[in-house]
């Protein structure tokens, strides 16, 4: 409100301050400079470096600005020459201990700010070699305050070892301000605590507590503490010295969270570098070890860069032309039925959208779909309860519950900025309940951890359930004004024996008890959920028992109580909202529904086929496939797989490499990566958002898929397909399918509000440099171009589709026993753990490999007759690892576990061509296994 | 049911009049730290061995310090008759020779006497309280120093012990507790001397079911050693302070905050609170009131600025001990987030006696704003050093000549070290100054904590104020760039000083350095982090010019050796 404003002076300026800001906070939105080393936007402030001292109208001394809160009338003196000379004097106490050589170097102004000058400061003294030359906060500060070129005090380099034993970047604490940005980013943002300072007085520094490497810190190397650093200390060390030319903002290919990144780009057209973006609703900031170290894929030399065609057996160069022309001819024996279309997890709405269209008027099929579509029945469930298979809140509403559950979804590692307001509620004092067979990261921070027998999932949740309503912890009154089929739920509930849950899940009737009473009364709750390792058969009635208990304890349609299904793949939700899936048209029409069908037909302008298609699955393995575009790899490509591709008649692949799929096929078409193209994503709380080409890159024949796919559309005679850019098919998307009714490329560019930062010219220092517009997407429904799209679904009730509260079936899976292979493997995820030994393979970067850790329970064990700390190894049907034996009396009896990521998984990553190496680290699926003892 | 005050009290007449007035001699033997050190752990083995052998009967008490600290292990013999001797010096072979003399023939050791106690003995032995040290002493919070065991509750509870706070909830309100403790004048001793009544109020004032009162022992100046002596001598006057802090401000909890390592008064703490508590005078329903309160133990890292009180509470919380900004201040956000009050151990140990004696009482002691009185730690060249209790308006000479003794060995007295390192240094010129806040304030020094090292003219005041920094860089805790950078380089200016390897030019940078850590650091430890070199150069610049001009320390201890680290890590 604007009459809650106060009013304060900054050097005679009047400034506008909202009664809970700082002084600073005040100055930095008002646009007035004041220097700072230790704050940073979106922490509690530090008051550590003192630079953002200022003057007030009868007060005291000099306090710090950044923790001064504004009073009505207060008069602030940021540039009186006392201050400055504190400033100053403070400074040149900084630099004492931080190389300058250059910031007073007489020559400064005749050097360029590339040039690295070997004339007039010594080695560990300048500027010019540090990596973060021209991007450092001290520099540009020590520039700001006019320091004199000689100081009295005497510098002293740390020559301390630059440190380079971890993955990802380097840590020089040389150039280390202990401004303590990173330890508090760790700490108070991300919830981890993998760094903190260390020693005192003139030799504090930050580092591991233990002294130990990041690795076994419990880092999960989201590179957070990067971004925020002010100096060159902490450096990715790829690129680590590269200059950026310029700076786009766009979307991360990685997974469905949609964090916007600002890419910086050389002059050779080379993506050096990543950081997230602080203005962005759905990051806020942050990032993962995908996005910020993981988009180096795009610059690879590999890379596809002609069409390619099978002659003799061998894939050989081509032109479009030739391949284009090649691959309409041999469609056309295909059409119908025996056609199938495969869009890539990572392809934007736009392409998913061109993708099926191109199926269903081309080729008359409705066999379409995207590759990492691997739980349609969850998202079906969902949309058959409550009529959206999407998350219902924001991700960062998560920040403010009072209890979170997670079921079967490995969060950190997936959807990682998705748990970092997960980890903040539980700071803040938030019950979380993991439930999941597999350790995982969150299960460290769980109040709660339920690990029911592989397959007993369901039953578990059929225990909840009943536990809840026998408990009588339902909110009835909301109930019965919101739901209907409480009365049916509780009477299927009736039959059910707790005791039987019990002992078939392996958890106590008490544990299940005390998991309901910390989520049921609850005043905010979610539910964040994947179907990782529940067998499939389940999928859909672990959604309706999810979908029932959000609904019975009222967690919906209000902030902060919500459900989020968690889906792999980048633009996954987009996939679905364009109808790139065989049982829907764009907009969720389905194919019973003859009214939508024939409206999106004469939009199209041609008959469409009249049932559902095949799934990604069955266009695999149901043998009635002869013809496939596939966009992108497959996203699991076991060997199986890789078989059933050769079977085919005809395969066109278009991916960025020649990756295992495109080796198969018939036609290989080089594909653009994310960071060349034009279009829009849809993240998994239904943001759309923009996507930007970062580069151009010549000598290459890349297009998107969406140019492809219109050459040929129209090489073979289709009409529709004649788009003049991408924005235009968004267009369409608009007119087809209501829920994305008023978006619009135009629309989402043009609401990117500008924010006024300070000029980042003459010189100030690159504070939130990348923050000039700050883009907000549209979350869909957004049905025409009034609205500006809806932030929490069913915030204003139901209204006329009142939800049936569904009833799951009580099924248990029964896992195929196999006499070879006894045991239950259920890859997980451990940051931390002590005993394993790590090495580093030096002179490759990124690339560590470690001791793994098989886990059993000691029962188990002792019957195979092993030890703890035999070397033992893990095969299962098609793969095996060593590993150290350990017995953990949390697994149930008949499960094995280890820890993958940053184990031999790495290892294969690294040595893999594939064009999104971090994402293959998703595919750890429950399998069947046995134990061998090895010498 | 917990017991009643009155049957409290009459178990502890009855438990005093057993030990003082029973058949058996009674033994005190003073295992404070001062007495450990000079050995009085193999002292009261030798009692006790020697006793077994002769077949005497006596009982044995191990208490807190008396204050005379040069003359421990002192061992303090009270005979059924009534009469008292207190023996100075004793070692194990003194030990038996005591129990020959004494105990078995009634014959006390006139010669190996510190003082008798009482009138029992006709003057053959001069009175303990004639000692120059103790004669102007006026013992408020010592007052159970050295005379009542501090592991039993009971000795306590008969030297008046929670009857203020029985006082106070039975017939007190609140506001009016606070209103006493405001007359009484009672300002902070832990430095600041900021007025307790007004800090209380604030707490009182603070709107939230959850607050604490948290003490502060942290006590890691060098020469400091009262606050470690209350706990170490009499842990139940501090319990009763706490509860009636708790009590006048509204809060629930009470930390005491002890720097870790000194497990005397740790270990004397934890147990006075555990036998508190089980008498049900910590918990709930104190007394059968409504007031319900606990207390705990909580330790320090090994860091001095723990000792601030932001970075104290950091620290309880189990962070590292770095101070906060300010505001919010500790009385709106504290402890956990819950407004907090902080107190030093010395003021809190004052608060029964005010409430039991009132206000008025206590302001008729000492002089102007400062009533009450001062509880010194007297170390370095002193003949008597150890800890005392005199009003407030004494002055600072006094002070050395009388309960200090002078400088030993005819040595003339250079300076006066104050209030911790941070205090800064006295000249001996300079000492007419009255122990009062203000009027030390005004002369450039600060009371402090209370402790007083006296340094005499053998010593290199250039030498002293570097090692005075030194301490003050190695426990600067790193967090703001003044202090942890400044620090620094006063140190390495200082050793380049001492190692006659310095210029004119080296003093006005340190004064630069100064002024940026005074009016840039974010808490004392740097604000005041310059008053060891400010106050030495304003008192000896010509030893700093002989440093630097002439190359010649003049009391030949420069250059000596040290080790201190400072930027480079080994």
């Amino acid at each position: 409100m604007a009459d809650d404003r106060i009013t304060i002076t900054i050097d005679g300026v009047e400034v506008k301050a909202r009664r809970d800001q700082t002084v600073l906070e005040a100055a930095i939105e008002a646009g007035i400079y004041i220097p700072y080393l230790c704050y940073h936007p979106g922490m509690k402030p530090f008051a550590a470096c003192r630079m953002c001292v200022v003057e007030v109208e009868n007060g005291r001394g000099f306090p710090a600005s950044c923790t001064l809160p504004v009073a009505e009338g207060m008069k602030v003196r940021n540039d009186s020459s006392q201050v400055h000379e504190l400033r100053r004097d403070v400074m040149e106490l900084l630099i004492a201990d931080h190389p300058h050589g250059c910031l007073t170097c007489h020559r400064v102004d005749l050097c360029g700010p590339q040039d690295v000058c070997l004339r007039h400061v010594s080695v560990n003294d300048r500027c010019v070699t540090c990596p973060k030359n021209e991007r450092c906060e001290l520099k540009d500060t020590v520039r700001y305050l006019g320091m004199e070129m000689e100081s009295p005090l005497e510098y002293k380099y740390r020559d301390l070892p630059v440190e380079t034993g971890d993955p990802f970047y380097d840590r020089d604490y040389n150039l280390c301000i202990v401004c303590g940005r990173c330890v508090r980013i760790c700490e108070e943002v991300r919830g981890d605590n993998a760094i903190t300072f260390t020693e005192r007085a003139g030799q504090a520094l930050v580092g591991t507590s233990a002294g130990t490497s990041l690795l076994e810190s419990g880092c999960e190397f989201c590179g957070a503490c990067l971004d925020v650093c002010p100096v060159g200390a902490l450096v990715e060390s790829d690129h680590k010295w590269e200059k950026a030319q310029q700076v786009e903002r766009t979307i991360c290919p990685h997974c469905p969270v949609g964090c916007q990144l600002n890419l910086e780009v050389n002059r050779f057209d080379k993506v050096v570098r990543s950081v997230p973006e602080i203005s962005s609703p759905a990051n806020r900031g942050q990032g993962c070890f995908k996005g910020k170290f993981g988009l180096d894929f795009v610059n690879s030399k590999k890379r596809l860069k002609t069409p390619l065609i099978r002659r003799n057996g061998s894939l050989e160069k081509a032109t479009w032309e030739e391949a284009l022309d090649y691959i309409a001819e041999r469609l056309d024996e295909h059409r119908g039925d025996s056609f199938a279309m495969l869009s890539a997890s990572d392809s934007t709405n736009e392409e998913h959208y061109l993708a099926q269209k191109f199926a269903r008027v081309v080729m008359n099929s409705n066999n379409v779909d995207y590759t990492s579509n691997t739980q349609p029945d969850a998202v079906n469930a969902q949309r058959g309860v409550l009529g959206f298979g999407a998350a219902t809140n924001p991700i960062w509403d998560l920040e403010k519950n009072d209890c979170i559950v997670v079921f079967n979804a490995n969060v950190t590692e997936e959807h990682n900025v998705v748990a970092v307001p997960i980890k903040k509620a539980v700071k803040e004092g938030a019950k979380l309940i993991v439930i999941d067979p597999r350790e995982v990261e969150l299960t460290r921070y769980a109040d709660l951890w339920l690990r029911p027998k592989p397959g007993t999932e369901l039953l578990l949740l059929n225990g909840l359930v009943k536990s809840l309503l026998h408990q009588g912890l339902e909110r009835r009154e909301w109930l019965y004004e919101n739901c209907s089929g409480l009365e049916s739920l509780r009477e299927a509930m009736a039959s059910l024996e707790m005791a039987e849950i019990s002992e078939q899940t392996g958890i106590s009737q008490d544990t299940i008890d005390a998991a309901v009473r910390a989520y049921g009364p609850a005043e905010h709750s979610s539910i964040v959920y994947g179907m990782d390792n529940v067998p499939e058969e389940l999928h859909t009635d672990c959604t309706f028992a999810l979908s029932a208990l959000s609904l019975l304890t009222g967690n919906l349609g209000r902030p902060s109580s919500g459900i989020y299904p968690l889906k792999p793949g980048a633009n996954s939700q987009g996939a679905w909202d364009v109808g790139c899936v065989p049982t829907h048209l764009p907009g969720y029409i389905s194919f019973e529904d003859d009214e939508g069908r024939e409206r999106v037909e004469q939009e199209w302008a041609a008959g469409l086929p009249e049932t559902e298609g095949l799934g990604q699955q069955g266009i695999l393995r149901s043998g009635q496939v002869k013809s496939l575009i596939l966009i992108g790899d497959l996203d699991n490509s076991t060997a199986d797989a890789l078989q059933k591709l050769e079977a085919l008649d005809f395969l066109v692949v278009q991916d960025t490499f020649l990756n295992a799929a495109a080796q198969k096929a018939d036609v290989v078409l080089p594909r653009s990566s994310f960071a060349e193209k034009t279009g829009t994503y849809t993240n998994l709380e239904r943001r759309i958002q923009s996507v930007r080409p970062v580069i151009t890159l010549k000598n290459t024949a890349a297009t998107p898929e969406s140019w492809a796919l219109c050459k040929l559309a129209q090489r073979m005679g289709a009409k529709g397909f004649d788009f003049s850019d991408t924005a235009a098919v968004m267009d369409e998307i608009a007119r087809v399918a209501p829920i994305y009714g008023g978006v619009s490329h135009q629309r989402l560019e043009k609401e990117g509000r500008l924010v006024f930062r300070p000029d980042v010219g003459n010189p100030l220092p690159t504070q939130v440099l990348y923050s000039d517009k700050e883009y907000h997407g549209i979350q869909w429904p957004c049905l025409s171009t009034e609205s500006s799209g809806v932030e929490i679904l069913f915030a204003n009730g139901f209204g006329d589709a009142k939800p049936q509260i569904p009833i799951p079936r009580y099924h248990k899976a029964e896992l195929a026993e196999d006499a070879a292979f006894p045991l239950l493997f259920t890859p997980g995820r451990v940051l931390l753990q002590s005993e394993r030994k790590m090495t580093v393979i030096k002179g490759l970067s990124n690339r560590i490999e470690r001791e793994e850790v098989i886990e059993v329970h000691r029962d188990d064990g002792q019957v195979l007759g092993l030890r703890e700390g035999d070397m033992v190894e893990l095969q299962t049907n098609g793969a095996s690892f060593k590993g150290r034996l350990a017995f953990r009396e949390g697994l149930q009896r008949g499960v094995v576990s280890s820890t993958q990521l940053f184990g031999q998984l790495m290892v294969e990553v690294e040595a893999s061509q594939s064009p999104d190496p971090m994402s293959e680290i998703a595919g750890l699926n429950i399998s069947a296994a046995r134990l061998v003892k090895v010498e | 049911m917990p017991p009643s005050f009155e049957e409290i009290r009459e178990q502890g007449l009855s438990r005093w009049r057993g030990l003082n007035q029973g058949t058996r001699p009674w033994i005190r033997i003073g295992t404070a730290l001062c007495g450990k050190a000079a050995g009085a752990d193999a002292v009261v083995a030798a009692i006790v061995e020697r006793m077994d052998q002769k077949n005497v009967s006596a009982m044995v008490s191990e208490v807190g310090c008396l204050g005379p600290c040069f003359a421990e292990p002192l061992v303090d013999v009270s005979m059924p008759d009534g009469s008292r001797v207190v023996y100075r010096n004793v070692s194990p072979e003194l030990a038996a020779r005591i129990v020959d003399s004494h105990l078995l023939e009634g014959q006390p050791l006139a010669d190996e006497a510190f003082g008798a106690i009482g009138n029992h003995l006709n003057g053959s032995i001069p009175s303990f309280w004639d000692h120059p040290m103790m004669k102007p002493q006026r013992r408020i919070a010592l007052r159970n120093a050295g005379q009542v065991d501090p592991m039993d509750i009971h000795q306590y509870v008969a030297n008046d012990g929670y009857a203020a706070l029985h006082k106070a909830l039975t017939e007190m309100t609140p506001d009016e507790v606070r209103q006493e403790v405001s007359d009484s004048g009672l300002r902070g001793r832990g430095g600041a001397a900021f007025p307790t009544g007004t800090k209380w109020n604030f707490l009182a004032g603070a709107k939230d079911p959850v607050k604490y009162i948290l003490v502060n022992c942290e006590e890691g100046d060098p020469g400091a050693f009262n606050d470690k002596g209350i706990l170490e001598s009499d842990p139940h006057s501090l319990v009763e302070g706490v509860i009636l802090a708790g009590y006048a401000t509204g809060a629930t909890k009470g930390y005491v905050f002890i720097r870790h390592g000194h497990d005397g008064p740790i270990d004397r703490t934890w147990r006075a609170i555990e036998q508190a508590r089980q008498l049900g005078i910590l918990g709930r329903n104190i007394f059968g009131s409504n007031f319900c309160f606990d207390m705990e133990v909580s330790l320090t890292g090994d860091s001095y600025v723990a000792g601030e009180e932001t970075a104290l509470m950091e620290s309880i919380e189990g962070k590292r001990a770095m101070p906060r900004f300010r505001p919010p201040f500790p009385a709106q956000i504290g402890l956990f987030g819950k407004p907090s009050n902080i107190n030093n151990v010395k003021t809190l140990a004052y608060v029964p006696q005010i409430v039991l004696n009132g206000g008025r009482w206590f302001a008729g002691i000492g002089q102007d704003r400062s009533t009450g009185t001062a509880i010194l730690c007297l170390s370095g060249d002193l003949s008597y050093t150890g800890m005392a209790e005199v009003p407030m308006g004494m002055t600072l000479r006094q002070v050395v000549d009388e309960i200090g003794g002078g400088v030993p060995n005819g040595k003339a007295l250079k300076l006066l070290q104050t209030g911790g390192p941070l205090g800064g240094v006295l000249s001996a010129v300079d000492l007419d100054i009255a122990l009062d806040f203000d009027a030390m304030s005004k002369a450039g020094a600060i009371l402090g904590s209370g402790g007083l090292i006296a340094a005499s003219e053998d010593a290199c005041v250039v030498d002293l104020t570097r090692a005075l920094i030194a301490f003050c860089q190695y426990e600067s805790c790193g967090k703001c760039f003044p202090c942890r950078t400044g620090m620094t380089h006063l140190l390495e200016v200082l050793e380049r000083i001492c190692r006659m390897d310095s210029t004119q030019e080296d003093m006005t940078l340190m004064g630069r350095v100064g002024r940026s850590m005074q009016a840039g650091s974010l808490c004392g430890h740097g604000q005041l982090g310059f008053n060891p070199v400010s106050s030495a150069v304003r008192y000896f610049r010509e030893e700093f010019d002989q440093h630097l001009n002439d190359k010649i320390c003049p009391t030949g201890t420069c250059p000596g050796s040290w080790h201190s680290p400072t930027r480079v890590r080994r």
